[in-house]
């Protein structure tokens, strides 16, 4: 009897030990680790904890060559979101400092982000930026970290040593990809297309959400006004996304103006 | 003095007396005529085109120094002349010379590398700091090598002059008809302490070797320092790192104790044929922590491996912490002006610091600056985060939140520097319809603007084209929004006006 309870005692233990291995590998965010992204119609969407996981690699494109800036906003948003007034580490390959310039602080506050928490990589080589946001991963201090400007995505292998990073110290990196840069496989939690949209506004499409679904996640697609109240859209804005119930969300105002 | 001019007359003034009068000549100058201590006004009549510069005492200490500095390839043991008057610089090559083939041979090379950068020179070697300093200052050649044991011989000839004595005491020895050293060394000391004073009869007597002297070195060894040798000389760079880490748990340990943390780091391998390589590391703040040193050094000596050449191999590792500050733990300041923003904790930011610094380079790792200009390419720079505060609000200093602007007024992106584009706008002053940048054409479909911004017309060290600037912010049919300004004012500041992009919006 005692022989049998204690086996069971063990099973019990055992299975609770794949149960916490396999969570590690699902990525289901608990809900402490869950982060809003700041738009209630966005977060409505991200199931099961309405937030972005904090632990992961987020993606954002550009929809095309000229949507670099407002995919940068987007991004820096997040990170800003996510870093909710620790530090925040920012890199820039050379190329892209010479093509976009630099993060101008006088204009951080348009994106949540204060001058101070900026730290900024001003121009460097793909292999040595990579290398620096490892680091600053580790780094406790360090709320978040954002590669701005790639126009070259990371292979597949530091795509995944990235969101292993992340998974690992709990901090999350934010990837700011170009248009040129492709479609690349990676091992983003969630992957953004972004594009300008007129009055002021971003076309934000969610294009993959790993892990945290019973269901496949939606083809999303917003319209969003980050800096005003909602303004009337014209209804074919976002018209080729499939998600039913995001033909044109519009999300609330993060910022006053 | 650049090379161009090395054989320009040229010499060093200062006042004196309520003249000025010539300090120093070089060679082309005196070969003019010139002499130290002729009136400015004179030498100016014999040679109008010289080139004259005040002698100014701390630049020409700050030249010594730095020679002092770099003599230290002979010898550890360099200092300086206390000598009033003398501008030299005394070595001990103790047990030195061999290094390089001799006392001839150092004293050849180091003349001719001091001829090289155009520095004259005379150099001596004696037993005593006194003999060797007669030798170089009076002696009869501008290399003199006393044999050893007979250094005393060598300055009996020489006038009183050379013992290092004060004009007086040379005064007093013109008029007793004490025209050499041996005339001097030939009466009874108590005698010459009578009649001089004491103070001469020392000099003598260190010249003589009679006394001893001590040279005090003008650089300071480093207090931290940790020396590593060899008995065998290494070649593989990854075992001088783990020898490294070594070291660095030991300067740590002695940093720890004294309550001190390194600044700065510098690391010296020596080679058994005694060439030197020498590496630095700055850090953000700080440290005594022997892994963050460890791993500061190991990032630099992994890019140093490059043009790593052990040649026969490493003998002496010397790792110094040449700069130090106390470790302090800061109070967290009570307000940040901004609520949102939470302190960071400055060590482990600083840590991370140093090690970006270390592998991308002091220049790359930058924290955002803002400086009270409205020109907006000057309003905001970014600054090295080792040069700038740590906590980031010190540079606020000075500017008035008042005239910062609304910050949706400004892009989230700033172009390096403002490109050229083609406009196609309403004359004088309207906004633009549609404009080409980079080979694309935008129609534009809402402008903001304009947002006039004038030159500084004060007196500036940032002076910019000083056109007056109207900026507008552009929105083009696919939604993307742009900071472009007309340069100059149509009709008023030029005739024809030219469009630059300088920023986007997110």
């Amino acid at each position: 009897m005692r022989e049998k309870k204690y086996q069971a005692e063990q099973r019990r233990l055992a299975v609770n030990r794949l149960r916490h291995k396999l969570r590690k590998f699902e990525l289901v965010p608990t809900a402490g680790e869950a982060v809003p992204s700041g738009f209630e119609a966005i977060d409505a969407c991200l199931s099961p904890h309405h937030g972005l996981l904090r632990g992961g690699l987020h993606e954002i494109c550009a929809a095309k060559t000229g949507d670099f800036a407002s995919a940068s906003g987007f991004g820096a948003h997040l990170a800003a979101q996510f870093a909710d007034g620790n530090a925040v580490v920012s890199g820039q390959t050379r190329q892209s400092v010479g093509e976009h310039g630099r993060p101008y602080a006088l204009a951080l506050p348009t994106v949540g982000l204060i001058r101070q928490q900026l730290i900024h990589i001003n121009g460097a080589d793909l292999p040595d930026l990579l290398w620096a946001t490892e680091e600053a991963l580790g780094c406790p201090a360090v709320g978040c970290v954002v590669l701005m400007s790639l126009e070259q995505a990371p292979d597949f292998t530091a795509s995944r040593r990235l969101s292993m990073a992340c998974r690992a110290v709990g901090r999350p990196l934010v990837l700011v990809l170009g248009a040129e840069a492709g479609q690349a496989s990676t091992t983003a939690t969630t992957r953004w297309q972004i594009s300008a949209a007129p009055n002021n506004s971003w076309q934000v499409r969610l294009q993959r959400l790993r892990g945290s679904f019973e269901r496949p996640p939606p083809m999303a697609g917003w319209q969003v006004f980050p800096w005003r109240e909602t303004l009337p859209v014209s209804d074919d804005t976002v018209s080729d996304n499939t998600a039913p119930e995001s033909a044109s969300v519009h999300a609330t105002a993060a910022y006053s103006s | 003095m650049p090379a161009e001019k090395r054989d320009m007359p040229f010499v060093l003034a200062e006042h004196q007396r309520g003249t000025q009068r010539l300090a120093a000549v070089n060679i082309a100058a005196e070969a003019c005529g010139l002499h130290t201590g002729m009136a400015l006004a004179d030498a100016r009549v014999l040679v109008p085109d010289m080139h004259i510069e005040m002698l100014d005492p701390a630049r020409g200490a700050a030249a010594l120094d730095k020679c002092a500095r770099w003599l230290r390839r002979y010898t550890p043991w360099v200092g300086a002349d206390t000598h009033p008057d003398s501008h030299g610089l005394l070595l001990d090559i103790s047990g030195c010379a061999h290094l390089f083939g001799g006392e001839r041979r150092m004293l050849d090379d180091m003349r001719a590398r001091f001829n090289r950068r155009g520095i004259t020179c005379c150099v001596a070697v004696a037993d005593t700091i006194g003999s060797a300093w007669a030798l170089a200052h009076y002696g009869p050649d501008s290399l003199i090598i006393a044999p050893s044991g007979h250094g005393a011989d060598a300055v009996m000839d020489l006038p009183p002059g050379a013992l290092r004595l004060p004009e007086d005491a040379c005064d007093l020895c013109r008029r007793l008809g004490l025209d050499s050293v041996a005339a001097l060394a030939a009466f009874p000391r108590t005698s010459l302490t009578r009649r001089f004073g004491p103070y001469p009869v020392m000099r003598l007597e260190q010249a003589l070797g009679q006394a001893g002297e001590m040279l005090n070195p003008c650089v300071p060894a480093p207090e931290f320092i940790v020396r590593e040798n060899l008995t065998q000389g290494i070649t593989q760079l990854d075992v001088i790192a783990s020898l490294t880490q070594n070291m660095c748990a030991t300067l740590a340990a002695k940093l720890f104790t004294a309550g001190q943390g390194a600044t700065r780091l510098d690391l010296v391998l020596t080679r058994a044929d005694n060439e030197m390589q020498a590496l630095s590391v700055r850090l953000a703040a700080p440290s005594a922590e022997a892994d963050h040193l460890a791993r500061l050094l190991a990032t630099r000596l992994e890019r140093m491996s490059r043009g790593f050449d052990a040649g026969c191999g490493v003998e002496t590792l010397c790792l110094a912490a040449s700069a130090t500050a106390n470790v302090i733990t800061p109070q967290a300041p009570l307000t940040l002006g901004h609520k949102a923003f939470k302190a960071p904790p400055v060590a482990v930011l600083a840590s991370l610091f140093d090690r970006l610094a270390g592998r991308l380079g002091p220049q790359v790792v930058v924290r955002p600056v803002v400086h009270a200009s409205h020109i907006p390419e000057h309003a905001v720079g970014y600054r090295p985060v080792h040069a700038a505060p740590l906590s980031g609000e010190a540079d606020d200093a000075g500017l008035s939140t008042a005239t910062a602007p609304e910050p949706q007024m400004r892009p989230l992106f700033m172009l390096c520097a403002p490109e050229p584009i083609e406009v196609i706008a309403e004359i004088p002053e309207g906004a633009p319809y549609r404009f080409r940048w980079r080979r694309v054409l935008h129609e534009v479909a809402r402008a903001q603007g304009p947002e006039r911004i004038s030159p500084e017309w004060w007196p500036s060290a940032r002076r910019h084209n000083s056109l007056t600037r109207d900026y507008f912010r552009v929105e083009d049919r696919n939604g993307c929004r742009f900071w472009i300004y007309r340069d100059g004012l149509y009709g008023r500041e030029t005739g024809r006006v030219r469009w630059f992009m300088h920023g986007m919006f997110p």
